[in-house]
């Protein structure tokens, strides 16, 4: 189905269409929310109420403001950061860093998509140390680029060219993912 | 400008992480539509996120897709395969609203009767009416009438009343004598006492409308016009002018009102005193 398509039948409230959303991006729209919040009972609550918003507010969506998979990750991580965020979240829910949640991966996988490919702990070694710690704080903590400069007292300039070399190597190796 | 410098800046992952004011966000997507090799770019980091998303998710509890379609399902438009539940619906709906229709209808068949009976009554009214007034008229004409009759009968009444109770005598006047009409016949009633004439037509021919008949009294004076005769007027007592002394009594005719003096070519009836 066409992007077009998509947004098309999202709007006029088809539910075959909305099926066929779930089942393209689900699994990584869950991801962007569990990479934040590490209980897995609360980040299913969370893209529970997430996707619901995303089918919702389609009409708020506009195409010229960017593709529809980056307005709906960006809906989720929202949602997470402001779960995250609020006291309903105890401490012990929110992830530590990486290792956690690549040991919570590892921990619940055995299941073939994990298995295939490099996975993401693999892809992770692939950063350096400066990478996979603005991907950490931005992916895994919900920060904004301009939270870590100030936190971390990082120039803001180079915490942006971290997370883009960052991606560079993502994108590098999506193939193997 | 440098478009590798500025792919390069990391302003695009940002975009991307929806990390960025609106003005930089125009920004980015003014420039990605002028330069494909932005747009690239975005599209390729997005599936890489997209890629890293996947790879990083969970797998999902079961029963969740299911949960989150069934909170969603009062929000889908009515499918092809809900249309046969709909259907009854429909119908149901249509018992709902009726009510109205039959309501509608006996109104509008008692409006259609009122108006009809409203006719007929209208109709009836000035129908009525009119005879009322026919009738009217009639009893009017009749009173008329009747007031004539009455007037009529009173004149005779009294006439009579004279006639009985007066000295009249009866001069019989006849045309036989004349050229003019041989069976013409009128009766002189005259009470020389009273100095009264009544004149009763028995056989008279109508004159055109130029002319009258006028009655004379025949004294030692000569002949006296007393009177004009109607010949339509038969059997019915005219009051002529007071006469005290005549000999005879004639009718001659003359020119419309009467002459002075009689026409005697013209002479119609001739009677003698007895």
């Amino acid at each position: 189905m066409q992007e077009e398509q998509l947004i098309q039948g999202l709007r006029a409230r088809d539910k075959k269409t909305v099926d066929y959303l779930y089942e393209k991006y689900s699994r990584a729209l869950l991801g962007v929310i569990f990479r934040i919040i590490s209980d897995q009972d609360i980040a299913e609550e969370v893209f529970h109420d997430a996707f619901i918003k995303i089918t919702r507010k389609i009409d708020s969506y506009e195409e010229s403001k960017g593709r529809l998979y980056t307005w709906m990750a960006n809906i989720c991580r929202n949602s997470a950061i402001d779960k995250l965020r609020s006291k309903e979240i105890s401490q012990s829910s929110k992830t530590n860093g990486i290792d956690d949640f690549v040991y919570g991966l590892e921990s619940q996988s055995g299941t073939e998509e994990h298995v295939e490919g490099i996975g993401v702990k693999e892809l992770m070694n692939e950063l350096n140390e400066d990478q996979k710690f603005v991907i950490e704080y931005i992916y895994f903590k919900g920060y904004t680029h301009s939270e870590i400069s100030e936190e971390f007292e990082i120039p803001l300039g180079t915490v942006k060219s971290r997370v883009r070399a960052a991606l560079l190597v993502l994108k590098k190796n999506i193939d193997r993912i | 400008m440098n478009i590798q410098a500025y792919i390069e800046s990391g302003k695009l992952e940002l975009f991307l992480l929806g990390e960025l004011s609106d003005r930089e966000r125009e920004e980015v997507l003014a420039l990605a539509k002028q330069h494909p090799e932005i747009q690239k770019e975005l599209d390729e980091i997005e599936e890489a996120m997209l890629a890293f998303d996947q790879a990083s998710a969970p797998i999902p509890s079961a029963g969740l897709k299911e949960k989150i379609m069934a909170d969603l399902e009062k929000d889908f438009a009515p499918g092809k395969e809900l249309k046969p539940t709909v259907a009854p619906e429909e119908t149901g709906k249509v018992v709902k609203i009726s009510p109205w229709k039959p309501f509608a209808v006996a109104a509008s068949i008692v409006a259609v009767i009122a108006s009809g009976l409203a006719i007929y009554f209208a109709s009836k009214f000035y129908e009525t009416e009119e005879q009322f007034l026919a009738l009217v008229q009639e009893q009017e004409v009749l009173a008329d009438n009747l007031n004539q009759v009455k007037l009529q009968y009173e004149e005779t009444d009294s006439r009579l009343d004279r006639l009985v109770a007066g000295d009249f005598k009866r001069v019989e006047m006849k045309g036989e004598a004349f050229e003019m009409q041989k069976d013409a016949k009128v009766d002189v009633f005259w009470d020389q006492g009273q100095q009264e004439v009544f004149i009763a037509v028995n056989k008279l021919n109508s004159l055109g409308g130029e002319y009258d008949y006028q009655l004379w009294a025949i004294g030692p004076d000569g002949p006296v016009g007393i009177g004009l005769v109607n010949p339509g007027e038969r059997f019915t007592l005219q009051q002529m002018q007071a006469v005290a002394e005549a000999g005879a009594f004639a009718i001659t005719i003359e020119p419309k009102g009467g002459s002075q003096s009689p026409t005697l070519e013209k002479l119609v009836v001739l009677g003698e005193v007895a």
